[in-house]
């Protein structure tokens, strides 16, 4: 056991954070629907996406059981040997670096245009990678903890999000069903995938399961519970804006705009930017906490917690750099430039990682080894 | 962070340390076997103290054998002195013939006093005398008895003042140890009720103890209870408030991880979780350890109303606790950044009050708020004749001058005025206390940053009370971790027949506590039958 971090998290704290941060990118915006030419069919785009994503996750999860008390960083160096590991190790770390950019941007960017349009957008994201980094800094049994207690907050208020527009639905707006056929769903099920590729994660989290044998379990229930979210999500909101769903820049926090109950409870896009902003911190701080134990780990340093608030502050200073506008962050968050990406980051070397476990697992590691 | 600050500055201090001990005052040596010299080491330990008495004996048969009464007026029931101690040296003790004989005869029945001792270090015997004890010295022996005749003024048990509840107990803890253990063990007659008792304080030597129950309490917690009071080397314990600050987990953390309490039945409600309890000689206040969250927001009155009405009292209290944290900074984030998420009439009725009002919300609402604290600290201190004129000042002032005035909004007043009253609804003030600061935290925050403010400001608060620990035990347990089984008795209380097991962290020794099926029911139709039975047997 590698001595880096010392906690231990449930096999319920790790559901709870995964779906949490997979929860974070439709809360506000919805990537995949924007790119939807018949937005009726964003549904089954998120359905197929989800149980494309499975067979993904079981492979990291069982590539993470064979080595039952390493990090992903950890073996790729033993199965890739020294140097070839230590450069997987790096691009993987790179691409949480990324993801946390990615979304301390995309936070920015919403409170800028939603909420308050005259604070500079560095301000919510150095508040918020400080946050999450102080969050990270105290180990993964605290981003744990708080992604328990979290997810019941965020789901309570995505929930309420869900069904008190049923005023506004009009469940005519979902047909026809399927009218060009499969095939401008490609690119939107790619989206969803390519978001659900950040579960690559679990190859930092499994080692420090308290019982590996929930892993599997908990992990795709994870992935099955924030895609049947995200399904029923994208129907409502088709249910409530019809085909012009697809040009609203933040479609679920336009959807918790139309909320009104009574004359009393209205306009509570308020609480749904609370509850996001929570999700958002909570997924920053697992990849924070997961690029700076891998970093730690990639050059043998015993303490990970030096490298969390040196990380933040790149990852605010990329998200800034690699965005020009809301626009270009939008069309990154889009199948052509985010998928490819992610699938050949994330898919690419979770594939290269467990050939090489096949290929080693017949010469080297025995049955004992192997789960 | 704070840490980091200390550690530099405690090095510092430690460097100028060097030997800045206080004189322990204790005396080195066994208990010479001639009195003279025993008297005049005595004394001078004493330093001539006026409230130290001597009383010489001549007794024996011969009358040749010499006998010392030390005893310290006004710690000493005089009464029991006489009739338990002189009286026997000089009544029984004419058939002596030799200091030895005497003595043993002292030791084995003479000296009725409940608790005799036989000591032969001599600062241990002065530490029995400073303490309420009398000691016997006979010339010729080396050795010295030390009975128990302690009898002070004290307190009567009255009813706690800050945590008074209209059912239950009326009874508080008083200011002296001895009666405080009996009002536990009064309360907890089984045996296995512990009560370990220690000094602490090099001058003050205050007596502390440790209660908790065997085969319920963890060792390991036990023994890290003993461990962190020992590790105490200060001059003084004046109050349970210095042990409290010198064994917590989070010293700069504002939130407090230790439970104290002037009511015994909290006490012997947490010790049958397989808490434990530290109680300290001179004051009522008992500390409970390990401490969670939700504790400090819960009233023993909670486990004695019926379970719903306790149930939902407690939501109010969790409901009282944010809106005290949160409310005047919610005000100012939505009146100065998001006017928009306020219904227009009331968006409109607030900017007409705030039209002649010179400030930004968030001076308005700090400036009421250090109105509101001082107001309340004045009337704290204040005795109850005057505090009365305060309280009626108060009113006036943060209430119809202010506004009139044009110092501040109505809205602004009824929003302090609330979050006031809020925050009394917290039932340990230890709790409050630090949620006063917060306030003003996230106050400030929320005139920054509105909204985005107070959830990074609620974040960081959340991580910090998850990163809390008690004793090992985490502080938010059962809400983080969640722990299901503890979720009964956390926010909600279940009915008591279903709190069938202890908490996880603190009981885990003994898990449950009762026999299952104890929820009342009608009896079936078997039962009655039985009872019938029975009755009809038991008429005959």
């Amino acid at each position: 056991m590698s001595k880096v971090e010392g906690g231990k998290i449930s096999g319920r704290q790790l559901m709870a954070v995964l779906v949490l941060s997979r929860v974070v990118p439709i809360t506000v915006a919805f990537p995949m629907i924007t790119e939807l030419r018949v937005p009726q069919d964003a549904w089954i785009a998120s359905l197929l996406g989800t149980l494309l994503s499975i067979p993904f996750v079981l492979l990291v999860v069982r590539l993470g059981l064979k080595f039952p008390d390493k990090t992903i960083i950890e073996y790729s160096e033993l199965l890739l040997g020294r140097y070839l590991g230590k450069l997987v190790g790096l691009i993987l770390v790179w691409y949480w670096i990324s993801v946390v950019a990615d979304v301390a941007r995309e936070l920015g960017e919403a409170y800028t245009t939603a909420i308050m349009p005259e604070t500079p957008i560095l301000v919510f994201m150095i508040v918020t990678a400080f946050l999450a980094a102080n969050a990270a800094r105290n180990g993964l049994e605290v981003v744990g903890r708080m992604g328990e207690n979290g997810v019941w907050v965020v789901l309570f208020f995505l929930i309420v999000m869900f069904v008190l527009p049923y005023d506004e639905m009009r469940f005519k707006n979902l047909a026809p069903v399927l009218a060009h056929g499969l095939r401008p769903l490609a690119a939107p099920t790619g989206t969803v995938v390519s978001f659900f590729l950040q579960f690559i994660v679990l190859g930092m989290v499994l080692p420090y399961l308290n019982r590996p044998k929930d892993a599997v379990r908990h992990s795709v229930y994870a992935v099955l519970a924030s895609g049947l979210l995200m399904t029923w999500l994208a129907i409502v909101l088709v249910a409530v804006f019809g085909p012009t769903v697809s040009g609203l820049a933040m479609p679920a926090f336009s959807l918790s705009r139309m909320i009104s109950i009574a004359n009393f409870l209205e306009r509570i896009e308020a609480i749904t930017m609370g509850a996001w902003t929570l999700s958002s911190e909570i997924k920053l701080a697992l990849f924070l906490w997961a690029s700076a134990v891998g970093l730690a780990q990639v050059f043998g340093i015993s303490r990970f917690q030096s490298f969390v608030y040196p990380l933040g502050a790149i990852a605010v200073a990329f998200g800034i750099l690699f965005f020009e506008s809301n626009v270009d962050l939008q069309r990154f968050l889009q199948f052509r430039n985010l998928g490819v990406y992610s699938l050949i980051v994330a898919a690419g070397t979770t594939a290269i990682l467990y050939v090489a476990a096949l290929l080693r697992g017949r010469l080297r590691l025995g049955p004992g080894v192997r789960r | 962070m704070l840490g980091m600050l200390w550690r530099l500055l405690s090095r510092r201090i430690e460097r100028t340390q060097g030997s800045a001990q206080a004189e322990t005052g204790s005396v080195e040596g066994r208990i010479s076997s001639r009195l003279p010299v025993n008297r005049e080491r005595i004394k001078a330990a004493f330093g001539n103290s006026a409230d130290l008495v001597f009383r010489d004996l001549q007794t024996g048969a011969q009358g040749k054998i010499s006998a010392l009464v030390v005893h310290i007026d006004g710690l000493v029931d005089k009464r029991q002195v006489a009739e338990a101690v002189i009286e026997q040296i000089t009544d029984m003790g004419l058939k002596w013939d030799s200091p030895r004989q005497a003595y043993a005869d002292l030791k084995a029945r003479l000296l009725s006093a409940s608790g005799v001792e036989e000591v032969d270090s001599l600062d241990k015997f002065i530490t029995h005398v400073a303490g309420g004890h009398s000691g016997v010295l006979i010339d010729g022996i080396g050795k010295g008895l030390v009975c128990d005749t302690r009898g002070w003024e004290q307190r009567g048990i009255d009813e706690p003042t800050t945590e008074a509840t209209v059912r239950g107990s009326k009874e508080g803890f008083v200011e002296t140890l001895r009666t405080n253990t009996s009002l536990l063990r009064r309360r907890i007659m089984g045996s296995q009720l512990r009560i370990e008792e220690m000094r602490i304080g090099r001058i003050t030597k205050t007596r502390v103890a440790i209660a908790y129950i065997a085969g319920v309490a963890n060792h390991e917690t036990v023994q890290e209870v003993r461990n962190r009071l020992r590790r105490i080397d200060a001059d003084a314990i004046h109050e349970s408030g210095n042990i409290e600050e010198y064994i917590e987990d989070a010293p700069f953390s504002p939130f407090p991880t230790i439970l104290r309490t002037e009511r015994p039945d909290k006490v012997t409600g947490a010790l049958l979780e397989g808490r434990i309890a530290i109680l300290t000689d001179g004051t009522p206040f008992v500390l409970i350890v390990p401490a969670t969250f939700t504790m400090f927001l819960t009233s023993t009155e909670d486990y004695y109303e019926r379970y719903f009405i306790g149930s939902v009292l407690r939501l109010l209290r969790v409901a009282a606790f944010f809106i005290s944290l949160t409310l005047p900074s919610l005000y100012v984030a939505v009146t100065t950044f998001h006017q928009e998420m306020l219904p227009t009439p009331l968006v409109l009725s607030i900017a007409a009050q705030r039209e002649g009002i010179p400030f930004p919300a968030v001076v308005e609402a700090l400036l009421m708020e250090f109105v509101f604290e001082t107001l309340r600290e004045a009337g704290v201190r204040l005795p109850r004749v005057v505090g009365q004129a305060v309280s009626i000042i108060g009113a006036l002032v943060i209430g119809d001058a202010a506004i009139r005035a044009g110092l501040a909004s109505p809205a602004m007043v009824m929003v302090v005025a609330f979050t006031g009253i809020a925050s009394f609804a917290t039932p340990v003030f230890s709790l409050a206390i630090g949620v006063r600061l917060l306030r003003f935290l996230m106050t400030v925050l929320a005139g920054v940053l509105g909204l985005f403010g107070i959830v990074a400001g609620m974040f960081a608060l959340l991580i910090h009370l998850t990163c809390l620990r008690s004793f090992g035990v985490p502080f938010l347990e059962p809400l983080a971790p969640i722990v299901f089984s503890d979720l009964k008795d956390a926010l909600l209380r279940a009915p008591w027949w279903a709190l069938r097991t202890r908490p996880q962290f603190t009981g885990k020794k003994a898990p449950t506590r009762q026999a299952p099926g104890l929820r009342p029911r009608p009896p079936s139709a078997e039962e009655k039958e039985v009872h019938h039975l029975v009755g009809k047997e038991g008429g005959k």
